[in-house]
């Protein structure tokens, strides 16, 4: 079947809708730019915060010590262990705050409570309650207003395929109607990418590879559009895992250790109390690595006990947690739990590739001013080398979307390359054409398969390769995949995607002979962490048909002695 | 299986259809909504959260309440 073309053009394109990306597209827009967004869902509720969310990492400088920006630099430099430049998270976040804590309230959606106070709480290895409490079950209905209001056309239910270069960098991006089957090509002086972290990775824990901890439609397709741009991507050996309830993978439940919740394996023991000087409410990584160890001694299942806190306290948490995934108090409720009466058995999530920690993404290389490696290519947010998460989408957003609408007043005449544009609208549809072959879904097990086999918490040079040597393989089978409708096309150049990043992540974790931020890069042939010859970024970058991969020492000393000036 | 339809009480808005994330939830010829690909939804609870005649419930599969 012919699919209608057309051409847009625009100043800015921002492609994904989500919170980084409708942020961008606000930021931009009051510049005074034409915007154009691109999503493949609908912008009041597509993206991670779609349905809602219920944290946002914040320092307040109300005056104690915790509490300043100094503070937190010192904090992140400590957190990201040279995953990222310090000065990006100085410029990105730490310049941004005020202006994105403004801009949350303008949207009409304020991270305080209803009487005007912050609710704040203390987890994750913070040294104070930076995590701030909210009600945003409808933030993004609110963003998706004030984008269209501020003119911003959005090219709803578009999911972009490729970007579009000339010999100077990126000039706009291609892609195609999920429900009509219309192709786009729209041309663009600034071009930012904000489609999240990628999910779908590896094989479920629980049974079905779309309950995921994060966005299981965030699949990696920015980072992979980028890096065939010639964009470097980095930290892409990092694989984050999370605590989840045992049968759905709702978000948010490091909430209920911050509360006060206890850690404890099936011998009754609160076996992190023992381990860390934080218990429970030790950094992520160190928690995951905990429960690792109980469940390989045959200590598990692991639960959480918060039976001796307060019965306010625990409807406020359950309140809080149906903010950031709605339906969490339901599936509370259909299960039979009571955490007042009973510990809740947990499990550990899927991992996912999106940095190591909350300061540090794993994605497009960003600078300060989020500017990828190429000319006119920006990210933000979870697919972007920044801090990551919700305070990072927005901060990194909003300075996205002023950085490529500045850009724009300075960038020369552009041209799109009609050859470029017919390739790659042929190969956005071919899984389309083909008159038979195998699913989308039989596909994506392989890759799930292959990576968690091999390629997940404990990682060797043998077994690296042995993933690679597998993925590639994988790789001449992806013109085998058939799909019956243009639902299950979106899905299939997916599943493309997931297979690209398995591959940019088994080289990194292969390029990386030692062991950082415990499961999540664990080479259990190089087990120690070698600051000494690793403290900084690896970086992929296109070369031929296997990347190119470098290193970058990262230096924390420049921004730590002049905020401790 | 998540989103449960009430059709005493849907008026065929096409609401949730709309904003589905998952690009899950389809509508029959006369607007009646219907979850087309059951197993892709991430249980993010938008289409209840939007739906203006309350007419949707979360239902979770048995092997999640259950596992």
């Amino acid at each position: 079947m012919e699919y209608k073309d057309i051409y847009t053009e625009t100043d800015v394109l921002v492609i994904g809708g989500g919170l980084a990306g409708t942020v961008a597209a606000i930021g931009a827009a009051e510049k005074g730019v034409t915007v154009v967004v691109m999503d493949k869902g609908k912008i009041e509720r597509s993206g991670d915060v779609g349905g809602g969310v219920d944290h946002f990492l914040a320092y307040l400088e109300t005056g104690a010590e915790w509490d300043t920006k100094e503070a937190f630099l010192k904090y992140a430099a400590k957190a990201a262990r040279g995953a990222v430049d310090l000065k990006v998270v100085e410029k990105m976040y730490c310049e941004e705050l005020k202006n994105s804590i403004e801009l949350m309230a303008r949207v009409g959606n304020p991270l305080t409570q209803p009487d005007g106070s912050y609710s704040r709480m203390h987890s994750g290895g913070h040294p104070g309650p930076w995590w701030i409490n909210f009600d945003g079950s409808r933030l993004k209905p609110r963003l998706a207003q004030k984008v269209r209001k501020l003119g911003c056309r959005v090219l709803d239910r578009v999911m972009a395929t490729g970007l579009l270069t000339d010999n100077n960098g990126v000039v706009g991006a291609v892609g195609f109607n999920i429900r009509t089957g219309e192709f786009h090509a729209v041309k663009a002086k600034a071009t930012i990418i904000c489609t999240g972290n990628t999910n779908r990775l590896f094989e479920s824990p629980r049974i079905n590879p779309f309950d995921t901890w994060r966005c299981p439609f965030d699949t990696g397709d920015g980072q992979i559009m980028a890096y065939e741009s010639g964009a470097a991507l980095t930290n892409m050996e990092y694989v984050r895992v999370s605590i989840m309830p045992k049968g759905f993978s709702a978000a948010g439940f490091n909430a209920l250790t911050g509360m006060g919740g206890r850690l404890m394996n099936s011998l009754g023991e609160y076996f992190m109390e023992k381990r860390h000087p934080q218990g429970s409410k030790a950094p992520r990584y160190d928690t995951i690595n905990y429960i690792l160890q109980e469940l390989k001694a045959g200590r598990g299942p692991i639960y959480i006990d918060c039976r001796h806190l307060d019965e306010d306290v625990l409807e406020q948490l359950v309140t809080t947690l149906g903010y950031d995934k709605n339906t969490f108090p339901d599936y509370i409720e259909q299960r039979g739990e009571n955490l007042k009466l009973k510990p809740i058995e947990i499990m550990l999530s899927e991992g996912t590739q999106n940095g190591p920690c909350d300061v540090a993404g794993g994605g497009i290389l960003v600078d300060e001013n989020c500017a990828s490696t190429v000319k006119g290519l920006f990210a933000c947010g979870d697919s972007s080398s920044a801090n990551s998460n919700v305070h990072g989408a927005v901060t990194g957003g909003y300075r996205a979307g002023k950085s490529a609408a500045l850009f724009t007043s300075q960038c020369s005449e552009i041209h799109i390359n009609q050859d470029q544009v017919h390739d790659m609208r042929e190969r956005t549809y071919s899984a389309l054409n083909r008159k038979d072959g195998i699913s989308y879904t039989d596909y994506e097990n392989m890759i799930r398969k292959i990576n968690s086999d091999s390629a997940s918490m404990e990682r060797t040079e043998n077994g690296l390769e042995t993933a690679l040597g597998k993925l590639k393989r994988a790789k001449g089978y992806y013109d085998w995949v058939k799909v019956q409708d243009l639902h299950e096309l979106m899905r299939a150049n997916e599943s493309y995607s997931l297979l690209r990043v398995s591959e940019l992540m088994v080289m990194a974790a292969m390029y990386r002979k030692e062991s950082r931020f415990g499961p999540y890069h664990n080479r259990i042939d190089y087990p120690e962490q070698n600051d000494k010859d690793w403290f900084g970024l690896v970086c992929v970058e296109k070369n031929g048909e296997d990347p190119k991969l470098s290193f970058r020492p990262i230096s924390n000393e420049a921004v730590l002695g002049r905020s401790e000036s | 299986m998540p989103p449960v339809f009430d059709h005493e009480k849907c008026s065929h808005c096409g609401k949730c259809e709309n904003l589905c994330m998952a690009d899950a939830i389809r509508l029959t010829e006369d607007g009646t909504p219907f979850v087309k690909y059951p197993k892709e939804c991430w249980h993010c609870g938008a289409c209840r959260m939007d739906c203006p005649n309350e007419a949707i419930l979360i239902q979770f599969s048995p092997w999640m309440l259950t596992i």
